[in-house]
């Protein structure tokens, strides 16, 4: 469990010496609390204390990193839910091929360059999973010649896998599948390649048989796959592996897990309950953009940080349909500003134009206040949504709260009239009505 | 059957007949007395206590009265039905309150323990006896001036300024060499030089005052305190709104504003402009000159004590919040531009960061967190809305924006705690018609803080507004009104008042009320929470602010301003600000204390993640969108 | 070895609430449909067996819409023009409840007429929206309410600027109200609590915490969801209210689903795109603590009402 500031503050020297680079001892305690510095800032902790943070910072899911060209990562996770802390390490994508495929080059090229944009971010699959329905080194020999991405190698035949790990030097990849019958030789292949196994039984008490097993021979790297007859029954077991793992500290099954949508009755369906519901991993049957895309934007946002300032995108918005003479408003992205100006003025029926200035997420008092929404920000808003081409009247209406930009405004866009409005949203149609016509 | 009763007040007694059950409220009545019924009579509020000293009566109700109370024969005259003859003693209404467990005064000032002049205080006032110059003795003026000081004083080494070099000739021979020097003692190093600051001729009474000031310098309020040093007596308490809020309601706006074109100037002169008011007014008070004040002790947060200073404050805004200084040097009151004597020093005491200032580590001195025992959580319900949670081991400290409203600025009919104030507000949960007490008894002016909480707690509890502040329109009663800004409650009628319009509150008072109280509400709880410290075992709640003499716990509790806890945890200190000032102006242990405060305490910043605006929200209702956080309200609803 | 399943005891409870009054009941539905009385986070039935599953609502509009997506006007076909008709599809196409979304265009009359006709196209339980303008929604919902007396409707949408009028003409009919508020678990609470205090009570209550699409916000609402399910498991009475989601309304304003040319090559092809979103939104709800989902094309009323039902067998 995590100790909070004042728990922390316990176990340190309470000097205030200051050497940490903090003004108390106190504020650096809090620091460690939120995970902002590390102990060893600190010259004068006792070796106990140490020892009793160290216990207390272990993360109960075990983070592991499938190498390549790219690295994917899994685990390190902290939490049930994520508004209470965040989701850090998002689930790998892979796509399964066969090594029969004779078009496997064509289609591994076709997967491997998909890039698709999202907010200013591009999103690309994981890595392949390689079903051994051919000849699996031979399958390896030619991904590897047009994808750098990590590999999940699907078979349980030792031998394959050990001709097929050697051409993988330098990599982690990920083995599918040891059980109770095969997990020896398989942890010794993982073990000397560095790659990572999945491990799968019947049931969470087995399941954890087995890792602890595979745990005494020294294998740590572990992924744990789950089966489950249906949705619901994947669900209990995700949801248990993950309490057991955080609440009750239970070491034999903290590891990521990984899910298979490829075999589900809808793929899609599936992967989504697998994305929010704790898979480290994700199988996916082909490379179909139009679902892959969804997948990815909704990884996205199952994994952003939920203590961010809730945030709309900066643009200009249209309002109940506005026309070119119709009036632009100015507000910031904080989003429940944008949602209570946007509702007031969709409720009154009102066409408008409403320009959302890029404010990091505050509201119009803390963005003024940060000297994050000023005149010099506001023009440039208007600047760069181009608001000038879509309207017939250069009117623009200030919130209230920042009637002061007003005379600084006019400087900055010469050419536009500005209109102080009113403080509170829900002023808004009023003076809409009165006083803008 | 019929009864006697007499009842005795203010030293009359007067006697009347009633039959059994009759209230003692409508016996008063019948015997022409007035007992006030602020809440008309239903037992709520305790202002009608009254002592039963012979016969009997029967009690329907005894809220608001301690057991030991009931023992010594106080019931609630609306709430107790006569049994027999019985004679009935009426106390004054100032004891009453005083007794009330709900209400707490702010404590008077009185000197602190052991002060002792001059062995506590760094200005020292001195005779001396000059041996006047001859043709044999051509010492000049300022040696002779400093031998006597090293041979009457003891004093090694002393500056003068020029100001003063250039009259100490005609002081010492207007006094025919006998002389009185009001010296300054160096506060850390002894080593140091002593400070000349006034040279007078002849000698002044020993016992005659020497006058210091305590000022704080609050966003919306500027309070001086007139103290003379020798005796360590607080001799005047004066305060009006700082002249700088006609340039803005916060500290945001105020640095912003001081960014534009002689903006700081402006703010700069209007501060002084309300500071000499105030020390002219409270000179005045004690038939003193300005010029004869010879110290001043500075609280204030730091965008205050920036301004003051002519300091650019726009770093204090922006990200990362530095300060240009958190403890500026001593300065003279010329340099600063306050009118008491020019060479007196000006000490503005040490802040901790942007928005943690002096006058948060004056008001924990004057509080005694940092010496406390058990785990204290003080509150400044101000503006700025600090609060410090510890004890002597640990002190914490965050700062939020609470707006002026508890201090009547930014609400339509509010004002200062002063004559004419409405300090008090209960409404008849029948009719909605108020009773209200005006500061000075006179006609209202306007509603104080204190007021404010109070009828904002009423018209809740009655109904009047709803736990999202809308006032509900669907009542019988036409103080429930349409007004401007959407409902409003009338308290006052305009011909009750003393400018003849309604005093109202209305629905953009009651959000700047509800923002005020969940923004500092908030602060204290998600501070807890971020070092790990449940309310629950906060063992006292120190109150500071300036909106009143007195807080009425329950209605502060009942609006969600204070946490609900047992009222004798709470106490109320009132401008804990200006009071550490008066301390660390008369003691310079206290004062080397709050150097110790500023560096032990630690601030958090608030807005570092979501869990601030989630408090927040969570606040902005009545009391609160958790209830069961509220349970005594809870109940309180139900009756 | 034995592992022992950590399982929560909550000390709270959903409320269940009942949509739609048959003959029987004082209405005129073929069948009633209950939701909520969960007494564990979603589908964990190891903690708490679930009484009622989550259902789906098709949303209609009393007048053709001429802003809709072509697939979905592609889907529902002529039937858009003749409400009752809307509605019959509807139903065939597996909703549980039909929502019949009133627009400005609407005389109170025309209200009436169309919530009438609808009632006797299906015996679905209704639920019934305003436009979304508090002097329009007042206007039109108030004689719809009156003149379905008995019916338990869900009238919506409440928010904190306008409830009086809805929550006090559901209550004295008999209907229930939809009660919605901008993503923030507080704000939620609130307007339950105003709600309840007028004297609504608490099994007549839909709350709706707002969700934003897929790629919109919808991890906000996803959160807020979760909080409000814990807090209501944790004892907080007034969070105890089944969740009313309108995935089909949020998915199908985005450019994803609406739009299909012009668009990125990654984004592959639009209908199955398109539905991918409003179905894949409407899962993460599902997931998220949802007891009825508002949709608007008909396959993704399918792919859900599966995913429902396997989330729900045990």
């Amino acid at each position: 469990m995590a100790l909070a500031g004042i728990q922390i503050y316990k176990l340190l020297p309470q000097t205030n010496c200051k050497e940490c680079g903090f003004p108390t001892c106190l504020a650096f305690a809090m620091k460690l609390a939120a995970k902002q510095v590390e102990l060893s800032a600190c010259p004068y902790v006792s070796d106990a204390s140490k020892k009793q943070l160290a216990e207390s910072a272990a993360p109960p899911i075990r983070l592991i990193t499938l190498k390549a060209g790219s690295d994917v990562k899994a685990g390190n996770e902290v939490v049930m839910f994520r508004h209470e802390k965040s989701f850090y390490n998002k689930t790998g994508l892979f796509i399964r091929v066969k090594a029969s495929d004779p078009e496997l080059a064509k289609k591994v090229t076709a997967a491997d360059a998909y890039k698709v944009n999202y907010v200013g971010m591009d999103f690309s699959i994981d890595g392949f999973a390689i079903e051994a329905d051919g000849d699996l080194t031979a399958a390896v020999k030619t991904i590897r010649t047009v994808s750098k991405r990590p590999l999940i190698l699907m078979t349980k035949d030792a031998a394959l896998l050990d001709s097929s790990l050697s051409l993988l030097a330098g990599e982690s990849a990920l083995i599918y599948t040891a059980d109770a019958s095969n997990y020896e030789p398989l942890a010794d292949l993982a073990k000397k390649y560095k790659a990572a196994l999945v491990v799968k039984a019947d049931s969470l008490d087995a399941l954890a048989d087995l890792t602890k097993n595979i745990q005494a021979k020294g294998l740590e790297d572990m992924v744990l796959d789950l089966g489950g007859r249906n949705m619901g029954e994947w669900l209990a077991r995700s949801t248990q592996v993950r309490k057991l793992a955080i609440k009750s500290n239970l070491r034999a099954l903290g590891y990521p897990v990984i899910a298979f949508p490829c075999d589900a009755k809808d793929e899609g369906v599936a992967a989504a309950q697998a994305i929010a519901k704790y898979a480290g991993f994700v199988v996916l049957s082909e490379f179909k953009p139009e679902l892959l895309y969804p997948l990815l934007v909704l990884r996205e946002n199952i994994y952003t940080d939920p203590q961010k300032p809730i945030q709309v995108q900066p643009g200009i918005y249209e309002i109940n349909s506005p026309k070119p003479e119709s009036p632009v408003l100015v507000t910031t992205n904080f989003s429940i500003t944008y949602f209570s100006v946007a509702n007031e003025v969709e409720g009154s029926g009102l066409p408008a134009w409403l320009v959302v200035t890029d404010a990091e997420g505050m509201s119009v008092l803390t963005a003024w206040a940060a000297g994050k929404f000023d005149a010099e920000r506001i023009a440039k808003a208007i600047q760069t949504f181009d608001v000038a081409s879509k309207v017939s009247k250069k009117r623009i209406v200030l919130p209230g709260h920042v009637a002061v930009l007003s005379g600084e405004l006019e400087e900055e866009l010469p050419d536009w009239e500005i209109r102080v409005g009113p403080r509170e949203a829900v002023d808004l149609p009023a003076f809409m009505k009165q006083a803008l016509n | 059957m019929q009864h006697t009763v007499s009842f005795t007040h203010n030293d009359k007694q007067t006697p009347v007949e009633v039959s059994t059950g009759v209230l003692l409220s409508d016996a008063a009545q019948l015997a022409g007395l007035d007992i006030g019924l602020p809440c008309g009579g239903q037992g709520r509020c305790g202002r009608c206590a009254v002592q039963v000293t012979d016969g009997n009566v029967r009690r329907r109700s005894t809220l608001r009265l301690s057991p030991g109370d009931v023992e010594q024969g106080f019931g609630l005259a609306c709430q107790t039905v006569v049994e027999g003859d019985v004679s009935i003693y009426i106390p004054p209404q100032e004891k009453i309150e005083r007794r009330l467990t709900t209400d707490r005064v702010v404590a008077e000032v009185t000197v602190p323990e052991g002060y002792e002049y001059p062995s506590d205080q760094t200005v020292r006032r001195i005779h001396l006896e000059l041996t006047p110059p001859s043709m044999d003795d051509q010492t000049d003026d300022w040696s002779r001036l400093q031998t006597a000081l090293r041979l009457q004083a003891n004093i090694k080494k002393v500056n003068v300024s020029l100001n003063l070099l250039q009259t100490i000739g005609d002081v010492l021979r207007i006094g025919e060499w006998n002389v009185t020097a009001v010296l300054e003692y160096p506060l850390e190093d002894l080593e140091q030089p002593v400070r000349l600051i006034s040279l007078q001729p002849h000698h002044v009474d020993e016992y005659s005052p020497l006058w210091g000031c305590a000022i704080d310098i609050g966003t919306t309020t500027v309070s001086v305190w007139l103290v003379d040093l020798v005796s360590g007596q607080v001799r005047a308490q004066v305060a009006e709104y700082n002249g700088q809020i006609a340039r803005g309601e916060d500290v945001i706006s105020r640095i912003m504003y001081a960014n534009k074109n002689g903006g700081g100037q402006e703010l700069r002169q209007r501060v002084l402009d309300t500071i000499n008011e105030l020390l002219e007014t409270a000179c005045k008070r004690v038939k003193a000159k300005p010029e004869d004040v010879v110290k001043a002790t500075i609280a204030g947060n730091s965008t205050m004590i920036h301004l003051l200073l002519g300091i650019p404050a726009s770093n204090i805004r922006l990200s990362p919040f530095i300060t240009a200084v958190n403890h500026p040097p001593l300065m003279s009151a010329g340099d600063v531009g306050i009118k008491i004597h020019p060479q007196a020093s000006v000490d503005c005491l040490p802040g901790v960061a942007s928005y943690v200032g002096a006058d948060i580590t004056a008001g924990v001195l004057s509080s005694g967190l940092d010496v406390a025992e058990d785990v204290t959580l003080f509150l400044d319900v101000g503006t700025n809305g600090e609060t410090v949670l510890g004890n002597r081991d640990w002190l914490v400290t965050c700062a939020c924006s609470a707006g002026p409203a508890f201090e009547g600025a930014g609400v339509v009919n509010g004002m200062r705690a002063t004559i004419g104030a409405i300090e008090e507000v209960w409404i008849n949960s029948d009719t909605y018609e108020p009773t209200y007490r005006v500061i000075g008894g006179g006609k209202p002016k306007g509603i104080c803080g204190s007021g404010l909480i109070s009828l904002l707690s009423e018209a809740f509890i009655t109904g009047i507004i709803d736990k999202a502040g809308n006032v509900n329109l669907m009542r019988s009663s036409s103080r429930a009104r349409e007004g401007a800004h959407g409902g409003e409650y009338v308290v006052a009628w305009g011909t009750e008042s003393e400018s003849g319009e309604d005093i109202v509150l209305s629905r953009v008072d009651v959000d700047n009320l509800l923002r005020a109280k969940a923004a500092i509400y908030a602060g204290f709880t998600v501070l807890a929470d971020t070092v790990g410290i449940p309310l629950e075992s906060v063992s006292k709640v120190l109150i500071g602010g300036s909106f009143g003499k007195y807080i009425n716990v329950e209605k502060a509790v009942q609006i969600g301003l204070l946490p609900d806890m047992p009222w004798e945890q709470f106490d109320f200190l009132g401008n804990t600000s200006v009071r550490g000032a008066y301390y660390a102006l008369l003691d310079w242990r206290k004062r080397e204390q709050i150097t110790e405060i500023a560096k032990r305490m630690t601030y958090i910043e608030l807005s570092a993640d979501n869990s601030f605006y989630e408090a927040f929200t969570s606040a902005l209702f009545l009391p609160h969108t958790d209830m069961s956080k509220f349970p005594s309200v809870a109940s309180a609803l139900e009756r | 070895m034995p592992i022992e399943i950590p399982k929560d005891k909550w000390p709270g409870s959903i409320k269940t609430v009942t949509i739609g009054a048959t003959s029987t009941e004082g209405g005129t539905r073929a069948k009633s449909i209950s939701v909520g009385g969960q007494a564990s986070m979603p589908y964990l039935h190891y903690e708490a067996p679930m009484p009622n599953k989550p259902v789906i609502a098709i949303e209609i509009k009393s007048r053709k819409p001429d802003d809709w997506s072509p697939l979905l006007v592609e889907a529902w076909g002529e039937a858009m023009a003749e409400p009752a008709q809307w509605a019959k599809k509807a139903e065939e196409a597996g909703a549980d409840i039909i929502v019949v979304a009133l627009t400005l265009a609407d005389s109170p009359e025309d209200a009436v007429r169309v919530v009438k006709s609808v009632l006797s196209a299906t015996g679905l339980p209704l639920i019934v929206w305003g436009p979304g303008q508090v002097e329009k929604d007042n206007e039109l919902l108030v004689p719809v309410s009156e003149a379905t007396n008995g019916e338990k409707i869900v009238l919506g949408i409440c928010e904190d600027k306008n409830y009086r009028t809805i929550v006090a003409t559901a209550m004295a009919n008999g209907h229930l109200v939809q009660a919605r508020t901008p993503m923030d678990v507080n704000l939620s609470k609130q307007l339950n609590i105003l709600i309840s205090d007028m004297g609504m009570p608490k099994d007549r209550i839909l709350m709706d915490p707002t969700t934003g699409a897929l790629g919109y916000g919808i991890e906000y609402g996803y959160s807020v969801m979760e909080r409000l399910r814990l807090a209501a498991l944790q004892g907080d009475a007034m969070t105890q209210l089944p969740m009313i989601v309108t995935p089909g309304y949020e998915a199908w304003k985005t450019k994803e689903s609406k739009i299909g040319e012009g668009v990125p090559e990654g984004w592959g092809d639009w209908k199955a795109r398109a539905i991918n979103w409003e179905t894949l939104t409407a899962i993460a709800l599902v997931e998220s603590g949802a007891d009825i989902v508002v949709l608007r094309h008909p396959e993704s009323v399918k792919r859900v009402k599966a995913a429902i039902e396997e989330l729900v067998t045990i």
